[in-house]
């Protein structure tokens, strides 16, 4: 669903959440004149199962778009063997094929992306632009950080992922 | 002989204490059960609460952290607190002391690889520490000056900063040859000058570039890959000028070494890949 510029996606989870807690919610309220009478506060929180998630891949992905051409004007193009803990903070730009997909389904994409020199994870907080899967060569743009933050090998917290050739 | 790594030897007490605890209190949690004894079971869990304590700080040490390694205190502190039944806390001991073991194993083999643990060392690790060896005395003659650019080259190199290293790079590869430092050197600083400028600006690979000469071939830590991989030669350059750059402050430079060594990791990972 488009939003202004913004593509929103909700996660598959969000969207299970919601159909399970609506099919709860249709059995509760055939059988029980209880949940009836409450439906007219019921039915709006449902569907805040599916706004709030909505919202905040919004604004996330909205706020990923305005720091886009920041991080393009100042990242510096590196190889995977480039990156270590010593470069954490810095904002870089790789090229390499995507060799594993993780946690696609709640819009939180973490990929394995591998170069010539050697193999870096990429995570991203919100989702991409583009559906990119396994063997696909992406352009990779973000920001040395530690793998839990304070701590942990250095990997990209991604702003942008784009595909730039079809495997 | 080699010396023993006193780190390296507590840290493999540190390993066996994990099974040797779990499992230990699991044997004396056996014993109460058979014997039926009248202690609080829970005496005997506090082996797996110290097996897991010794895992986690055995996974916090390594710089690849296993946050499932990390996090066993706290299931342990849920297994003590709970109240179960002897036969139950039996079973349940058995299975978190194999637990604790299977995770030990998995910490090993996989986040505990060699050369990576090289952030915090106080020394040089191998194989980084052999190839100074083996260049050492060829850096005689190095001006306490140029070694010292070749730390700063090399820290700001591994640190991102790709324009200071070009800058201070071509400084140092200016500098007149009757300074006593070996040609390789000076070749080494024009590599990593190129290199940097080309990466500060975001440029593709030119289609010639600066090399080591023939002569230099014994100094250098990675041997040149086939002629016809233009991109593999480029790169490899790349890594033998930077690991001579650091090979030249390591030996010429004894008050830039914790400098070094902070970055000893990025080197370990030149020389190695």
């Amino acid at each position: 669903m488009k939003i202004g510029n913004v593509d929103v996606k909700v996660s598959i989870v969000a969207i299970a959440v919601f159909v399970v807690f609506t099919i709860l919610l249709i059995v509760a309220s055939v059988y029980s004149p209880e949940v009836r009478s409450q439906l007219i506060w019921l039915i709006p929180a449902l569907f805040m199962l599916l706004v709030i998630p909505m919202a905040l891949n919004y604004m996330s992905r909205s706020q990923y778009a305005e720091i886009e051409p920041i991080y393009e004007a100042q990242a510096k193009t590196v190889r995977v063997k480039m990156i270590n803990e010593n470069m954490i903070g810095k904002i870089v730009r790789i090229e390499g094929v995507v060799e594993r997909v993780y946690f696609q389904f709640l819009n939180r994409p973490q990929y394995l992306v591998a170069d010539r020199s050697g193999e870096i994870s990429v995570k991203m907080f919100t989702s991409t632009d583009e559906d990119v899967k396994v063997n696909d060569v992406v352009e990779v743009l973000g920001q040395v950080i530690r793998r839990y933050f304070v701590t942990g090998d250095p990997v990209i917290n991604c702003v942008s992922i784009r595909k730039i050739k079809k495997a | 002989m080699p010396e023993e790594n006193p780190d390296r030897n507590s840290h493999r007490l540190m390993e066996i204490g994990v099974p040797l605890l779990s499992f230990g209190g699991a044997s004396l949690a056996v014993i109460f059960w058979i014997t039926g004894a009248t202690i609080d079971f829970r005496l005997s869990i506090l082996g797996c609460v110290l097996g897991s304590w010794l895992l986690a700080y055995l996974a916090w040490i390594q710089p690849k952290k296993d946050i499932v390694a990390l996090t066993t205190p706290i299931y342990s502190f849920i297994f003590l607190a709970v109240p179960t039944d002897n036969f139950s806390a039996v079973i349940l001991e058995l299975l978190y002391a194999g637990s604790l073991t299977i995770l030990l194993v998995r910490l090993k083999y996989r986040f505990s690889k060699p050369g990576t643990a090289a952030h915090d060392a106080k020394e040089l690790a191998e194989p980084l520490r052999t190839y100074i060896e083996q260049t050492r005395d060829i850096w005689s003659g190095t001006s306490p000056e140029a070694a010292h650019h070749a730390t700063v080259a090399f820290v700001r190199f591994a640190e991102g900063e790709f324009g200071e290293t070009a800058r201070r790079s071509g400084t140092a590869a200016g500098q007149p040859e009757d300074a006593g430092n070996a040609p390789c050197l000076t070749r080494a600083f024009m590599i990593v000058s190129e290199h940097a400028t080309l990466l500060d600006q975001s440029l593709p690979r030119p289609a010639t570039y600066r090399t080591f000469l023939p002569e230099d071939s014994g100094m250098l830590a990675k041997p040149l890959p086939p002629a016809q991989d233009d991109d593999a030669g480029f790169y490899t350059t790349l890594d033998n000028a930077l690991l001579l750059l650091f090979s030249a402050a390591w030996s010429a430079s004894e008050a830039d070494r914790p400098h070094l060594l902070a970055c000893q990791a990025f080197a370990q990972r030149l020389l190695s890949s």
